[in-house]
């Protein structure tokens, strides 16, 4: 980074690290909480549907605390979960020419259904149609649909079978898709594949274990077949390592993707810093050979009841054998939990090419997301 | 179920694999040399498009925006004819990564140098593979 990236980046640690504090819950405070992904979420992988105890935690950590089931309390059979997402976001986006953006960004609806451990997922909602010549501006689709067997139905912990359509598991899992590791990584946007997957999760391991098969009905993005592999082990109550790996492979590259992760949590500063890097060898076929890296540092900090701000670092190296050829980010944002099922979200990020010495890019966008 | 106490060595060491994280990109920006890769279309779709305009959102064979898709070798051949490009001639694909106005791609950052003059060099070659 050239001396004005690391100047900012300064200050806005000193910000992160002087600002009140308050410690409310978030997906990102599991290590603050000494909680797993499924303490929260009905996924061992996190994401997606709550748990009660998620909806709990959704209640205490907004603003208003308002009724934070679905549809806010309607009455569902307790074999039955729901829930679903809105999102959206406007704001300015600047490649160097800066301009206006407003879109769409989620519209799912979730349901799991089932008794005795073994439940059925799906998450279906519109997208955009795939192919030219479509009248449609929207098309319905099925992101995620599995067949799902939990050892300890009414725990949080043990062992996950899962059968469908879902994201391969690896690495740190953040919500913000366009991190580094995931924009680049092993687990983008819509990576979803056709897998069997087997988990163990626990507050001091947990292992996921994935095989799958790229969707060639839906043209997902991830084109490849292949596994991935992924442990986290808890070090200590506040801190917690993880390696893992994934394979892909199709007809035109073969990827592999090695990474480690690392959490950390700072009870006096309140503080979460988490950490990934993945190294991603591609083979193209017919011949040569790509070796790329990517790297995001995120810190957490609450502030005040419901407010909580991000401080992200990220590093992608888009040839690691050619010099400049990588980019830098400094992102900023600021969440409000304003009630159980609303969140503002004002995301901001600062893109640097070949260490600010090329032209630079970035947005500062407001999202609003809204839980069913 | 009671936390156990926090290991100040173990604490300390993933501290240090935090940074390790971070500085191994610092490395590998800087461990590079001079641009030698070759200017093949698999290159030009696969290290420079895929990344760079086929993201997810965008131009992937899952959204598809404007009908073109950059994220594997067959949809960025059928897409860069689609542009105009041709042995010699770069069509809209130069025009958009060059404009100056709001039409400029990709929206939120501009590519590398180095990524155009590859799809230049490329393009001069006679797009081979195309």
């Amino acid at each position: 980074m050239r001396p004005l990236a690391i100047l900012l980046a300064a200050v806005l640690a000193l910000a992160v690290s002087g600002a009140a504090r308050r410690a409310d819950a978030y997906p990102q405070y599991q290590l603050a909480r000494d909680a797993t992904c499924t303490g929260c979420h009905l996924s061992p992988a996190g994401g997606g549907l709550l748990s009660e105890n998620g909806l709990v935690v959704a209640e205490q950590a907004s603003w208003l605390g308002t009724n934070p089931e679905a549809l806010y309390g309607a009455p569902l059979p307790p074999w039955l979960h729901l829930g679903g997402d809105v999102r959206g976001a406007a704001g300015a986006v600047s490649n160097g020419t800066p301009g206006g953006a407003a879109y769409p960004m989620q519209a799912e609806v979730s349901a799991a259904a089932g008794a005795r451990g073994v439940t059925v997922h799906v998450t279906g909602g519109l997208r955009r149609p795939q192919g030219e010549g479509g009248s449609a501006a929207h098309v319905l689709w099925s992101r995620e649909h599995y067949l799902m067997w939990q050892q300890h139905p009414d725990g949080s912990e043990g062992l996950y079978v899962r059968a469908g359509r879902f994201m391969p598991v690896l690495g740190l899992r953040l919500a913000e898709h366009v991190a580094y590791t995931q924009r680049f990584g092993a687990s983008p946007l819509y990576g979803e594949a056709y897998a069997a997957a087997a988990s163990y999760v626990s507050r001091a391991l947990e292992v996921h274990a994935t095989g799958f098969v790229h969707d060639s009905i839906a043209s997902a993005v991830e084109h490849g077949d292949g596994g991935a592999l992924y442990a986290e082990a808890r070090l200590g109550a506040h801190a917690a390592l993880g390696a893992g790996a994934k394979y892909a492979s199709s007809d035109e590259v073969h990827r592999t993707y090695a990474g480690l992760t690392g959490k950390l949590y700072l009870p006096g500063a309140d503080l979460l810093l988490q950490a990934e890097a993945q190294l991603i060898h591609q083979r193209l076929l017919p011949g040569g050979t790509v070796d790329q890296l990517a790297a995001y540092f995120l810190a957490t900090r609450p502030l005040v009841r419901a407010w909580l701000l991000d401080v992200g670092l990220g590093h992608y190296a888009q040839d690691v054998s050619v010099m400049g050829l990588y980019r830098d980010c400094v992102d900023v944002n600021v969440h409000w939990m304003t009630t159980s099922h609303l969140e503002w979200l004002v995301t901001t990020r600062l893109e640097l090419l070949d260490g600010g010495g090329g032209p630079n890019g970035g947005y500062a966008l407001l999202q609003v997301h809204y839980r069913i | 179920m009671a936390s156990p106490r926090p290991d100040r060595a173990r604490t300390f060491a993933l501290a240090c694999s935090l940074a390790a994280s971070l500085a191994s990109g610092a490395l590998a920006a800087g461990c590079g040399t001079t641009d030698d890769r070759p200017a093949t279309l698999e290159v030009v779709a696969l290290e420079v498009l895929a990344p760079t305009c086929g993201t997810p959102q965008c131009h992937s064979t899952t959204t598809r925006l404007e009908g073109l898709a950059f994220d594997t070798l067959a949809t960025a051949r059928s897409s860069l004819r689609e542009l105009g490009v041709t042995g010699g001639r770069g069509g809209e694909l130069l025009e958009v990564l060059r404009e100056d106005g709001d039409e400029r791609m990709p929206p939120d950052m501009p590519m590398f140098e180095q990524d155009v003059a590859l799809i230049e060099k490329w393009i001069a070659a006679g797009a081979p593979g195309l």
